[in-house]
């Protein structure tokens, strides 16, 4: 039988999952089920947690929100604007890759897949500001962990593992969120026509800095045309600095980024700007219309640059993102992204794949293990949350 | 007071010439004597003592994946070592076990300004990392008072924080890898120099995971840019209220300074007559604010710091003017621990979190308890997280008195939760505050944590008798699954 089960309460998660636990039923769990995030999974049953939906504790001065999982976005971060805060890993909202247009989805779907925007070489990813959780595992228990305070060592912090962790350990039935104040002020300094050999170069600088810059991002210049503002030129590439803070500080640091620079083109993104700029990097609105596979290449900042001269010759887009920390790539062709895939691991780093066809989906993996033992711990890992592998089994890797 | 560990396995120590003998094939550095094993009966927690069977001093991964391999299939507990600073009891040794210390791992392996990491092997002090670097400028955020001694593998161990991770957070979200053997001698390394590791947060799961999941070897680690400029302010108030208040307006107006500090008056004597670090003494609570940035945005801030704190009728008021100013504003509260060692021939160090507002509650019930139990106590915070740190003192040549002091540290513990806090903010669970995991967990939550233990160490053989209560089980809550009317894990010595 198959069916379509959407709880009401953390009870209801609970008499689902028992209930499949004791048929080892395999079953999927959703929030709106709107990206098709990660490998098929052959199951007959669907458990949505999207209704479970709402704020139950918002303390700005704690610095916390505590939420059901299916909570849309929209309502988590309209609800901290009105308190001058924000999410501080800065969610991406992956409808424009999903569906070609803004869907940023629910907050258990955003936890699970533990991806984070520009701002996560200073602020920390989506995994570090999940400060506790409830949730239940995969024979019904109803577990929790952590807490609401950010300073917690009671216990393993367990808030880290179900980030990223695509459903497969647990169904997340709660989850409280460290929130972050808006910055007072922000502008983007911005140079144009550059090589990614400069780009890289000028990142180290300004990075070296103490001018604590909160985003900094490249895009070459056959991939800057989806860019929509009108300062933003189109046929060259961008190189785009964050600077964020009191007004006072911004403008006094963009002044010393433009003496450090001043040999470069430049121009300066006001507030405004700054706020479209980063959305389109943040959500990577480049990719809203290709059929393409898209996918996030993790390496070192030194290994970037042997990356991208490696496949000078393949087809294939791709921006920077973190300082050089990560390129996001857009690519049709699958030896291609096999061939990524080992360069990283070679290098010390990843390829994690974002969106992808069926056809991939099925037989390809979305993520990497770098060895077997890393396997083996993980499957235990797995087993201890979710001992009949009922979870979303093989959504995040084959056998898992 | 008697500390109960798990039973210990009579064969093992009957076999103690053997065991030692075939670990020395492994590696020579091995010690049993008592004169020599000594330092490593115990560890911050100094009350407890207890001998382990060998000391074993490892030098490379290898040795510690061979020892470990042996260990594990001739069925030995492991209890694994950094500096000994540990304030729960994390590293006093079991009568049975082989004490794994790591202080032979304590080079500096790398400092990769590109990538703005180092990496090192565990024993390396938090300190030495940040000297490593600072030639240029960059320093490792989470500066625990220990800093000096305590080991940067110690700090993964218990997630260490300090009076700067408020706004640079704790050792989790400074640590990009590591290297960790498992309890059956498997090497895994997790993480590396780039962002983000794949897969299940393993690396996340080690953090704070107290020495029970896997022994680290190596770690990698976040270094920063020093900023351009640092200021503290010093303000102090009448009440602690008003302290506790000034610091839940400076968040909820936007500031996130880099350190928010409290000390209550006892205190606030103590490590001044020690440091001389010029406190206000007619104040009841000092509050201490560091602000960090670009010279124009600090000074900003500091004038806005300064109207809140007015705002909350603050008496007192002084912003540093030079970076030994400032080093003198936190000589005090640094040194607040051994200042408390001139107040009373002992004391002990809790550690829970609560939330901000609920301070001025909790330092309330902290002084009435003070009361009950006809014992002083001094207050410490790291106030922007929420961090308490009550010294409660006592006499241990008294044990009445000792016995006072823990269930007085337990009763705050207990209140920092009913208040919607945590038992241990920083320092761990350790032995100390074992029996009270059930203050905040249900039987589930347990279950689910042991099977996690299971899942790297199934024989529960590296650092048992630490974090999980072995007394007695904890309140049935929800559903728990027992298959066949058998506990899952029969073999794991709990409750
Ligand atoms: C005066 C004083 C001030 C302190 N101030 C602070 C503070 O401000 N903030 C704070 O967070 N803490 C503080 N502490 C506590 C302590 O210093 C920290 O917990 C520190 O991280 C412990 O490091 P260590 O090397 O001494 O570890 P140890 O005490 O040797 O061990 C602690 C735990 O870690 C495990 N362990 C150690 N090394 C490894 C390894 N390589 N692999 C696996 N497990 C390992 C041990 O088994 C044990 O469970 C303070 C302690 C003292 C004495």
């Amino acid at each position: 039988m198959s069916g379509f089960y959407s709880a009401k309460s953390e009870q209801e998660v609970s008499d689902f999952i028992f209930e499949n636990f004791n048929k080892s039923s395999p079953l999927e769990i959703v929030g709106y089920n709107s990206k098709k995030i990660g490998r098929i999974i052959q199951s007959s049953q669907t458990l949505s947690l999207g209704s479970m939906s709402g704020i139950l504790e918002y303390f700005p001065e704690e610095l916390y929100i505590k939420v059901l999982p299916g909570t849309s976005i929209e309502e988590i971060e309209s609800e901290l604007r009105k308190k001058n805060q924000f999410l501080g890993f800065e969610p991406n909202d992956l409808g424009y890759i999903y569906s070609g247009k803004s869907n940023p989805g629910s907050i258990g779907g955003v936890v699970s897949c533990n991806l984070s925007g520009p701002g996560r070489y200073k602020n920390g990813a989506l995994r570090d500001h999940v400060l506790g959780f409830k949730a239940v595992n995969g024979s019904g228990a109803k577990i929790k962990s952590g807490g609401t305070v950010v300073k917690n060592v009671t216990g393993y912090d367990l808030s880290k593992v179900i980030s990223g962790s695509y459903g497969t350990l647990c169904a997340v039935t709660e989850i409280n969120l460290k929130v972050s104040p808006i910055p007072e002020h922000e502008e983007t300094f911005l140079i144009n026509n550059i090589d990614y050999i400069q780009a890289l170069e000028i990142f180290q600088i300004a990075l070296d800095s103490s001018l604590e810059i909160s985003g900094a991002c490249f895009f070459p210049h056959d991939n800057v045309s989806f860019l929509t503002l009108n300062d933003v030129k189109k046929d060259t590439s961008a190189l785009g600095l964050r600077i964020q803070g009191p007004k006072t500080s911004v403008i006094e640091r963009i002044q010393s980024l433009k003496k450090i620079f001043k040999d470069k083109s430049v121009i300066i993104l006001d507030v405004y700007q700054t706020s479209i700029f980063w959305r389109e990097v943040k959500n990577l609105e480049g990719y809203a219309n290709t059929d393409d596979s898209i996918c996030k290449i993790s390496l070192p900042i030194t290994n970037m640059r042997n990356f991208i001269k490696y496949f000078e010759n393949v087809k294939y887009k791709y921006f920077l993102d973190w300082g050089g920390n990560v390129a996001w790539c857009s690519l049709s062709n699958q030896q291609d992204l096999d061939q990524m895939r080992i360069f990283c691991l070679k290098h010390d780093g990843h390829l994690t794949v974002l969106r992808a066809d069926d056809n991939f989906r099925k037989s390809e993996e979305f993520l990497t293990y770098s060895n077997s033992s890393l396997r083996i711990l993980s499957k235990k890992l797995k087993e201890s949350f979710d001992p009949k592998g009922i979870l979303n089994p093989n959504k995040m890797y084959s056998g898992i | 007071m008697p500390l109960r560990l798990p039973e210990p396995d009579t064969n093992v120590i009957e076999n103690k010439k053997q065991i030692i003998y075939d670990l020395n094939k492994i590696s020579s550095n091995i010690i049993h004597t008592d004169d020599e094993i000594r330092p490593y009966e115990t560890d911050g927690l100094s009350v407890y003592r207890q001998k382990p069977i060998a000391v074993i001093l490892p030098e490379t991964t290898e040795e510690v994946s061979q020892i470990l391999r042996y260990c594990h299939e001739n069925k030995i507990k492991v209890v694994p070592r950094g500096a000994g600073t540990g304030l729960s009891g994390g590293s006093i040794p079991l009568a049975d076990c082989i004490l794994l210390g790591m202080g032979k791992f304590n080079k500096i392996l790398e400092t990769d300004f590109d990538n703005r990491c180092v990496v090192a092997q565990p024993c390396v002090t938090n300190l030495a990392i940040t000297e490593s670097v600072q030639h240029k400028n960059y320093y490792y955020a989470p500066d625990p008072s220990s800093q000096l001694a305590c080991s940067i593998g110690g700090n993964v161990a218990e997630n260490s924080g300090g009076v700067h991770s408020l706004k640079y957070g704790t050792t989790t979200n400074n640590l990009m890898g590591a290297e960790i053997v498992l309890m059956d001698g498997t090497v895994l390394k997790i993480g590396g120099k780039h962002l983000d590791s794949e897969g299940y947060d393993l690396l996340g799961l080690i953090t704070g995971s107290e020495g029970l999941l896997g022994v680290v070897t190596e770690v990698t680690v976040r270094i920063l840019k020093k900023p351009e400029s640092v200021r503290a302010v010093l303000i102090g108030f009448d009440t602690i209220e008003d302290s506790g208040n000034c610091v839940a307006d400076i968040i909820a107006k936007g500031i996130v300074p880099a350190g928010m500090e409290i000390m209550d008056k006892p205190l606030i004597i103590a490590t001044d007559n020690y440091a001389k670090a010029g406190y206000p003494r007619d104040v009841e609570a000092l509050l201490i604010v560091e602000l960090d940035g670009t010279s124009s945005e600090v000074d900003t801030l500091i004038d806005k710091v300064l109207d809140i704190a007015k705002m909350n009728k603050a008496s007192y008021n002084r912003a540093s003017n030079s970076d030994a100013e400032r080093l003198r504003f936190w000589k005090g509260r640094k040194a607040a621990f051994t200042a408390c060692g001139v107040l009373a021939p002992d004391y002990i160090c809790m550690d829970g979190s609560i939330p901000r507002n609920k301070l001025a509650d909790v330092l309330g019930h902290i002084n009435k308890l003070s009361k009950k139990y006809k014992l002083n106590v001094a207050n410490c915070f790291h106030a922007g997280d929420g961090n308490l740190h009550p010294l409660i003192m006592f006499d241990s040549n008294n044990p009445a008195e000792m016995k006072k002091a823990e269930d007085f540290g337990a009763d705050i513990l207990k209140y920092c939760v009913k208040v919607g806090g945590v038992l241990s903010g920083e320092h761990g669970i350790g032995v100390e505050k074992r029996e009270l995991m059930c203050e905040m967990f249900n039987d589930n939550d347990i279950q689910q944590q042991l099977n996690i233990k299971n899942a790297f160490d199934k024989n529960n053989l590296l650092n048992p008798g630490k974090v999980f209560p072995i007394l007695h089980r904890c309140a049935e809550g929800g559903r728990m699954h027992i298959h066949k009317g058998k506990d899952k894990f029969p073999n794991l010595p709990r409750f």
